[in-house]
């Protein structure tokens, strides 16, 4: 966003100083200012012909904001309008000239959203040459700007000054080139009124890079998950292996059954029963696996953090055997409503939960127990807890542990917890750990109500 | 094999996952057990009273209380075990027939091999009851002896002569050879073989520097 308020500014400075150029030098901007072919041939001398019998309309539009030549609406100019709206000299910067400085595409539309000028950026960024520009709708290059009906963005106040205006609004668009593909970009419009006639100044910051990095943090919180995934896949195994074997064992006891004389026909319906529910048990299995390892963009939709624990609960509980490890689950029901991706905060549940374990693996069995809690922290806060009886963290691992590639395992990439932290800061939560009194370390998690990621 | 079921045997089911343990049980109740379930080891083992009948217990060997392998410990091969595990760890396997399990079962379990399993547990179970049943016998014959007479028994069964057991204990042989009759109608045997035999079974030896050379 800085590159864009830098621009900004100096378009903003380049304005002002062409203004003050034309009260100090009346001459010093603009043309001579006589319309028709002479109007033609001054803006022949800008740009290359081409198209230009389209666009002599628009440049003559364009000569009537910054020349003082005689408006063909007929608007009488006052004096001071005169002395402003000056005479320009050749030489002198005009607006074509300031909108080439600039780092990034500008253009300048003008009625119906017809575009007037574009500098070189614009052209190389969207692939034209730069001559098919004017003329264009900006349409083409940019579906929706947000103009309204009047082909004409909003404007606050037809009556402040011209210095006085305020900062472009940026919203993130698509955008598409000339070869049709498409990409997102920023782009900030404001209307310029001079002279009588209002010009929109439309400026676009390329996002590319933006979503690619979005993208790519989400693909890596993807790796993670199913790097996590892995790790447990031998008690998950071991999860959908109980359903299978008491389908199995049902199966052939209701085989037994059948060939008893007489058939008993009620355990054999129980049985049946029991079998059904067994395959919505190992279904079960699967869908809690699929909702980890679900590759996708965020889904911010109203949590049942209830619902999240258990599930990470149910992911891990086999895993806790395996690895003598009690839960205890403390959950208060009464939460204030928080808004969230559900995949993402179950993976930061997870990776907790297995930190936890791997904390108490020197532990005694018996002392190896992990306590979730989730409880309203304020009435617009949610926290959840995960306290473990390890060996605790030294205090300058109680920060460090969240940057990348910090890890204590001989196998770890050290990416967990800082992918976590991401997760939580898109929720605008905050996540962080502590020392616990007794023994082991808490981390907590606050989300706030109503959070949107 | 129908006569372990005639027979009246009883076979333990403990899992900790009801529906498993349900299906388990059912399976093996239809091929004509007498089932009794436990959700975990620690209930089993606060049973209660000892099973007068064969018996075994098949066991999941990762449960959350105790583990399989701690029950097997604890019951101290009194009963025979049969291990069924959803995790398939080779090295748990192995430590599991090194405790002397009967059988190590992988799920999902078949049902000719867990039936299978069960009727080897059974008969092996009616053995260590026969081999229980005759120690406790001999047990209580040793009772009927006096101080004495286990004296004597421990150093005739090493081979010696009644002469010889006579001056070790500093008594006539008329006396020894008077106890070794005893002991041998109160131990029900008729020859010293089977007395050695006997003695052997429970453990009765001499005293340091015991076989009489000759």
């Amino acid at each position: 966003m800085s590159i864009v308020m830098c621009a900004v500014v100096a378009l903003e400075t380049a304005v002002i100083l062409w203004w003050l150029l034309r009260l100090i030098h009346p001459r010093a901007v603009g043309a001579s200012g006589i319309p028709g072919a002479d109007a033609r041939a001054s803006h022949a001398g800008r740009l290359p012909t081409g198209r230009l019998r389209a666009v002599v309309p628009a440049s003559v539009l364009l000569r009537r904001s910054y020349s003082v030549a005689s408006h063909p609406t007929g608007m009488q100019r006052s004096r001071t309008d005169v002395d402003r709206g000056a005479r320009s000299a050749p030489g002198d910067a005009s607006i074509e000239d300031v909108l080439e400085l600039l780092p990034m595409p500008a253009l300048t539309l003008g009625e119906h959203g017809i575009i007037v000028t574009a500098n070189a950026q614009t052209a190389n960024l969207f692939g034209y040459v730069r001559d098919e520009l004017p003329g264009t709708p900006f349409t083409k290059l940019v579906p929706e700007p947000g103009l309204d009906g009047r082909a004409q963005p909003p404007r606050a106040d037809r009556a402040s000054c011209p210095e006085s205006r305020r900062a472009m609004a940026m919203r993130e668009l698509s955008a598409r080139r000339k070869d049709g593909s498409e990409f997102r970009v920023e782009l900030g419009l404001s209307t310029l009124r001079a002279a009588g006639a209002d010009t929109t100044l439309a400026v676009i910051v390329d996002r590319t890079d933006r979503c690619e990095l979005h993208r790519n943090r989400l693909d890596l919180a993807h790796l993670a998950r199913v790097s996590t995934m892995g790790q447990l896949a031998a008690s998950l195994a071991h999860e959908l292996n109980q359903p299978l074997t008491a389908i199995l064992s049902n199966v052939q006891a209701a085989q037994r059954f059948m060939a008893g004389d007489p058939v008993d026909l009620d355990e054999v319906r129980e049985i049946l029963g029991d079998i059904v529910k067994d395959d919505y048990r190992a279904s079960e299995v699967i869908r809690r696996i699929r909702a980890v390892v679900k590759k996708g963009d965020l889904e911010v939709v109203p949590l049942d953090l209830a619902g999240v624990i258990r599930d990470v609960f149910f992911l891990v509980r086999s895993d806790a055997i395996v690895r003598a490890t009690r839960i205890e689950l403390d959950i208060d029901r009464d939460l204030p409503p928080v808004r969230g991706d559900r995949v993402q905060l179950q993976q930061v549940l997870l990776n907790l939960l297995l930190n936890a374990f791997d904390a108490m693996s020197g532990v005694p069995p018996a002392d190896r127990v992990v306590k979730l809690t989730l409880e309203p922290d304020s009435p617009d806060r949610v926290r959840i807890a995960v306290r473990d009886r390890g060996h605790g963290l030294t205090t300058d691992k109680l920060d460090k542990i969240f940057k990348p590639f910090v890890t204590s395992k001989p196998q770890g990439l050290g990416l967990g917890l800082s992918i976590c932290q991401s997760i939580v800061d898109m929720h605008r939560g905050r996540l962080w750990a502590e020392n616990n009194t007794d023994r082991g370390a808490t981390f907590y998690v606050v989300l706030p109500a109503g959070s949107v990621a | 094999m129908k006569t372990m079921t005639e027979s009246g045997s009883l076979v333990f089911i403990v899992d900790d996952d009801d529906s498993v343990r349900r299906a388990l049980t059912r399976l093996v109740r239809s091929a004509g057990y007498r089932v009794k379930t436990f959700d975990s080891a620690r209930a089993f083992l606060d049973r209660g009273h000892d099973e007068d009948c064969p018996a075994c217990v098949v066991l999941d060997i990762q449960m959350p209380d105790i583990s399989g392998l701690e029950l097997q410990r604890e019951l101290d091969a009194a009963m025979p075990v049969i291990f069924i595990t959803g995790h398939g760890d080779i090295a748990m396997t192995v430590g599991a027939m090194k405790a002397g399990a009967t059988d190590f079962l992988p799920k999902p379990v078949r049902d000719i091999d867990l039936l299978r399993a069960i009727d080897q547990a059974l008969e092996r179970s009616v053995h260590l009851h026969a081999i229980q049943f005759e120690l406790e016998a001999i047990h209580l014959r040793l009772e009927r002896l006096t101080p004495r007479e286990r004296e004597v028994m421990a150093l005739i069964v090493t081979g010696r002569l009644n002469k010889q057991v006579a001056s070790e204990l500093g008594t006539a042989e008329k006396t020894i050879k008077a106890h070794r009759a005893r002991v041998m109608a109160k131990m029900e045997v008729s020859s010293l073989a089977q007395l050695v035999r006997v003695a052997d079974k429970i453990g009765v030896s001499a005293p340091a520097g015991a076989d009489a050379a000759h």
